[in-house]
């Protein structure tokens, strides 16, 4: 909300500087969020008068003018032709920032310093309109009319030296949306009294109510309806004061019925909409709902269809205005307008606030409506409204107010106990003080008389504040006007600090993991489009009001929004890549919402992970290498290593996954764990990637299920290892796997590692068949091993091989 | 002799010094030092000489095979301790091998950062769904239906009652649910706002909220832990203000604002020019938020506060545009390894 500093002093005495008045309001709640001085641009202009005009030594064009510029006499070089002596002018002083520069082509602003011109010294600069933003007129300086006073500041001469708050007001507080109601807040704190201007309304003979008669319909909508009319009005543009108080708060003068009720909603904070009478028909105005299919043209000129719950002000025999939202055209006031029915009502803010969100219309009106009017105030603002009216647009008074309010809303009573107040906030005030602090702020506090020690204080809550029903309002009322940093800070003797527990949480010893090992963390959108969602799963949690299509779905994988940083990445020149996103994935499953809706909506925890480039940074002695699966498979068993998990299983899978090519199952004690593979090309192609991607998603719950155990101390060997090397020559076809296997079933108790060092295929070897190497490792606990049982153990798997494999042992 | 033996001295311990290489030293060697060598030579010429003249000369010639000796091992050891074996003088300019380097996400370290300093005041971590009900995310938190407070959280809808939660706050019902108090947690998530993108704000990003209910809370002691937060986050010597706001679920509500550290508070751009910067929101658990748990609010008392993560984020390292958090790009994730 824009509040004029002039207008606000018309209610309240100001004294403090505007920087007090923004901070204090600022802590009671009441943010400004701007201080605006529309005057500014103007600092540095002042009013001067001409005494006397030389010719230029040099040349003809130009003039030496001798300028009384109030504090001072200045020497002011000037080129206008129309400079004379007695004109009153305005001068720039130097460091003024002329708003167009009169000699460049596209009229920039410049700072104006002090110089010479043609050896002659210029102490300043009499302005043409152009110049000065406030014409076009280039070929003369702006002669101002009649004698000004020298040395008047020009932001003073144009009536701008009003000053501008823009304060954020928070949704519980509909009171302090007008200028009043701000002064109201000023006067609270600052310890002053406000003032409502006086005004002595003269009404004619006739009677509002032979003219105009008001059934409500819907009383619950509309609990309250006032109308005052004024006859034979002349509509025509506002006076100047009225537009300019308009316009420095951003609102547009239409005419002088029309800024009236903006005024007084400005003024006063009550929504106001004047009619044309002569556009109702049968003198009558019915509140009701709307009819099914029933539509309206708004004051915006568009046609509305309505739905069924809105309310509408109607004459007998269509709409009229959409209830405190907009007005409609046809009863908009016009030039022609002669008589004007003001509506002063009270609607229920939550109807309101529905209408305004189905029709996407959010006014001034509205917005105050929706938060909260006050309904006893609807006459004060029709007195307001009908006597600047008629003092601006002349015309009658009609004879009182034709007024609705079947059950009266009274103030509230309210109670607040001191000791109450005093134990919730820390501090110890004495209930005077509280009364003092409830009285500023107009709640009509009483110290209730009992025998009890404990002091209640009652308020008699006005209507304007709907946002203070309870005790605890109360409290914060009092604590906001006392000031929150007046209130002590003391450590409480109940929070003890303690040492936190020592970090056992495995997910950021995993994310320590991955930092250490050179990946980067990414943090990506959860949303996406639904057929990306799609591609991965039927179990879509779609969102109703998306931004955009692109984010109509919440993630059912974590690889999209990787592959589109890695694509990000690749086209911006960064192609070795090695991320990780430690996020969640979201799923809908329809069965298991039967009872509690929210239990169909899944959230479980993922870890994504890709790898594009090389596998290695650049290095001088070694050749490049990109990531191959092997990496990949590498990576993850680390990780799993990392976290005690050394039992990970990898199983390649053919693939039926649109997004992988080489695809591998990750699975932990027999359960699912996750994925990893190469994004399939035509995917990669699609994303504008020539490079091989790699990915993985991991079932973050599967890698963490197993139970945190401390880590227990293994007593080291006592007695050496011993090493041999097996080559081994199997068909191709022969899986790395069951070769293992079978050594592992064979190799005996003694048997402790078996390491693959060389896979070779090739001259040597029969076409068709694969030699692998393997380096055995061989211990016993108890005894240092001889010779014969390390033969007997490798026999034992050559044997094994042999049989099962056909493996031949390549010497 | 002596002329002969001092000049064989300056011819071995220059050829020596000459050896750039091992190879060129050993050539030294074995002219010098083998046993065909010229001292060797000199040695067998001291058959000729008189037996008067031999102690002597045998004298010189053992100091001069001692010092060729000890010149031949100093410059060995040296070139053995330059040269890599095959090759020729080492370069030790060359570059060393480098791993990648890893990074932490900004909005990461920062949310760790909070939790570490809670975490040590003796705050417990908890967490909730981002996919809520209504009721968790707005009614149990005292908005009340068609209230316009509902729109300071333009809210994603799944259906008519499920959404995106605006907020972490709807996870302070949900502890309050399942446990009696006291109870002492900060609760870190991803919330969602259905919000235009822009340099300012995005559709989603993370909070931390924190809640404290015991018997006897008081807004004192709400002020003096954020205090308390705030001096080991952003440092012991700032300036700061508690200032009234509007939250449904607490009363008094308040925000936060320490002296901007950009400007000192003179006002700059960042903090719009008015010398403060706003760091959280606060405030005293209203009593509607305590009914909705089954707390009784007569009994006990409390105060919730909750910030976001991106926001500081954004202050502490100068980014100016929250986009650039979710984009991912490394050269930007790098800066913060």
């Amino acid at each position: 909300m824009r509040i004029s500093l002039e207008w606000l002093r018309n209610y309240v005495q100001v004294d403090a500087s505007v920087e007090d008045l923004a901070e204090r309001l600022t802590i009671a709640g009441l943010e400004v969020e701007m201080i605006e001085v529309p005057g500014d641009k103007y600092r540095n202009f002042v009013l001067g008068t001409v005494r006397d005009v030389k010719k230029h030594p040099q040349t003809d064009r130009l003039t030496i003018c001798t300028v009384d510029c109030g504090d001072e006499i200045r020497q002011i070089i000037c080129g206008a032709p129309n400079v004379a002596a007695g004109q009153s002018v305005i001068v720039a002083l130097p460091g003024a920032v002329i708003p167009h520069d009169q000699h460049d082509p596209s009229g920039n602003s410049f700072t104006l310093r002090q110089t010479s011109i043609r050896s002659v010294e210029s102490f300043g600069m009499i302005c043409s309109a152009y110049e000065l933003g406030i014409g076009e007129d280039k070929d003369g300086i702006l002669v101002l009319p009649g004698e000004q006073k020298p040395g008047t500041p020009l932001g003073t001469y144009l009536g701008m030296d009003d000053t501008i708050l823009e304060i954020g007001i928070t949704p519980n507080r509909p009171d302090a949306l007008s200028h009043f109601g701000i002064a109201r807040e000023v006067a609270a704190i600052y310890g002053k009294r406000v003032h409502f201007p006086k005004f002595r309304l003269v009404e004619g003979r006739t009677s509002t109510k032979s003219l105009l008669s008001v059934r409500i319909l819907d009383t619950v909508g509309c609990p309250r309806y006032s109308a005052r009319i004024v006859r034979g009005i002349k509509v025509a543009p506002s006076p100047k004061w009225l537009e300019q108080r308009l316009t420095v708060l951003g609102i547009r003068p239409v005419n002088n019925i029309v800024d009236v009720s903006n005024y007084v909603l400005m003024e006063f904070g009550h929504p106001l909409h004047a009619f044309d009478y002569g556009k109702i028909s049968d003198r009558t105005i019915v509140v009701r709902k709307a009819a099914i299919g029933e539509a309206i043209t708004t004051l915006d000129h568009k046609l509305r269809t309505l739905d069924p719950e809105t309310l509408l002000i109607c004459d007998p025999r269509r709409a009229l205005a959409i209830a405190g939202v907009m007005g409609g055209a046809d009863s908009e006031i016009s030039e022609n307008t002669s008589t004007v029915v003001i509506e002063s009502a009270y609607f229920d803010p939550g109807s309101i606030r529905r209408t305004s969100k189905r029709t996407g219309l959010s006014t001034d009106a509205s917005q105050r409506f929706e938060r909260g009017a006050d309904p006893n105030a609807t006459i004060a603002a029709l007195d307001r409204a009908a006597w600047l009216m008629q003092a601006i647009a002349g015309g009658e008074v009609t004879r009182s107010v034709v007024d609705v309010y079947r059950k009266v809303i009274k103030p509230r009573r309210v109670s607040v106990r001191v000791e109450r107040l005093n134990n919730f906030l820390g501090v110890s005030l004495a209930e005077s003080k509280v009364c003092s602090i409830l009285n500023k702020l107009s709640l009509q506090p009483k110290v209730l008389k009992g025998h009890s020690k404990k002091k209640v204080i009652v308020c008699n809550v006005p209507t304007f504040r709907p946002d203070v029903t309870e005790e605890i309002d109360l409290i914060e009322e009092v604590a906001r006007i006392y000031g929150y940093n007046n209130i002590p800070v003391r450590m409480s003797s109940r929070l003890h600090l303690q040492t936190a527990q020592p970090q056992k949480d495995l997910v950021c010893q995993i994310r320590d993991w991955f930092i250490a090992n050179g990946y980067c963390e990414v943090v990506t959108n959860s949303m996406q489009d639904v057929s990306t969602a799609a591609l991965l799963s039927e179990d879509i949690v779609k969102i109703a009001n998306p931004i955009s299509k692109d984010m109509a779905a919440l993630r059912t994988s974590m690889i999209p929004s990787m592959l589109e940083v890695v694509r990000h990445n690749i086209y911006h020149g960064s192609s070795d890549l090695r991320l990780f996103e430690i996020g969640k994935v979201y799923h809908y499953r329809k069965e298991a919402g039967k009872i509690d809706p929210l239990q169909a909506y899944s959230e479980q925890p993922r870890i994504a992970i890709a790898w594009a480039g090389r596998a290695e940074p650049l290095r001088w002695d070694q050749k490049q290498r990109n990531f191959d699966i092997f990496d990949i498979k590498g990576e993850v068993e680390s990780l799993g290593r990392k976290i005690s998990l050394d039992n990970i299983n990898f199983i390649p899978y053919s693939n039926t996954d649109p997004l992988n090519q080489l695809g591998i199952r990750i699975e932990i004690q027999g359960c699912y764990a996750g994925l990893i593979g190469l994004i399939d090309k035509k995917m990669l192609t699609s994303l504008g990637i020539e490079e091989d991607v790699y990915v993985a998603e991991l079932l973050t719950d599967v890698f963490l299920k197993r139970k945190w155990e401390e880590k227990k101390y293994h007593e080291l060997p006592k007695f050496p290892v011993v090493e041999r090397d097996l080559a081994v020559v199997v068909d191709q076809g022969t899986a790395f796997r069951d070769v293992l296997n079978e050594i592992a079933q064979s190799g005996g108790p003694l048997l402790m590692s078996v390491d693959l060092f060389d896979l070779f295929h090739g001259e040597q070897i029969d076409s068709g068949k694969k030699s692998l190497a393997f380096r055995l490792r061989f211990m016993a606990v108890d005894h240092t091993l001889t010779q014969g049982e390390i033969d007997r153990s490798t026999d034992a798997i050559i044997q094994h091989l042999a049989t099962k494999l056909n493996a031949v042992i390549r010497k | 002799m002596t002329p002969e033996v001092e000049r064989v001295r300056s011819e071995a311990l220059a050829a020596i010094e000459k050896a750039g290489t091992l190879e060129q030293l050993d050539q030294a060697r074995i002219q010098y030092l083998s046993r065909k060598g010229t001292i060797a030579q000199l040695f067998e010429g001291m058959k000729t000489l008189s037996p008067a003249e031999r102690p002597a000369a045998g004298r010189a010639l053992n100091e001069l095979r001692a010092a060729v000796q000890q010149s031949f091992d100093q410059k060995k050891s040296s070139l053995e301790s330059t040269l890599h074996p095959g090759q020729s003088q080492l370069d030790l300019t060359l570059p060393g091998r480098t791993r990648f380097l890893g990074s932490r996400h900004p909005i990461t370290q920062t949310l760790e950062e909070i939790q570490q300093i809670f975490m040590r005041m003796g705050f417990q971590i908890a967490s909730g769904p981002e996919i809520e009900d209504d009721y968790h995310n707005f009614g149990a938190l005292n908005f009340p239906p068609d209230h316009p407070a509902r729109d300071m959280q333009d809210t994603f809808f799944i259906t008519k009652d499920i959404l995106l939660r605006t907020h972490t706050s709807p996870v302070q019902i949900r502890v309050m649910e399942n446990s009696k108090p006291p109870l002492r947690v900060i609760m870190p998530g991803r919330v969602y706002r259905n919000e235009a993108i822009s340099a300012r704000s995005y559709c989603l990003f993370h909070q931390v909220e924190g809640l404290y209910v015991d018997e006897g809370v008081t807004f004192t002691d709400l002020k003096s832990t954020l205090l308390s937060f705030a001096k080991q986050f952003y440092g012991q010597n700032i300036e700061y203000r508690f200032r009234a706001s509007f939250f449904p679920f607490t009363e008094p509500s308040a925000e936060m604002d320490i002296t901007c550290f950009l400007c000192s508070g003179k006002g700059c751009r960042v903090c719009k020019q008015t010398g403060w910067l706003e760091i959280l929101g606060c405030g005293m658990v209203h009593p509607h938020v305590f009914k909705a748990v089954g707390y009784d609010a007569e009994k006990v008392s409390g105060y919730a506060f909750g910030m976001g993560i991106e926001r500081v984020t954004m202050l502490r390292h100068g980014i100016d545009d929250i986009r650039i958090l979710f984009e991912n790009d490394v050269r930007f994730l790098k800066q913060f390894s």
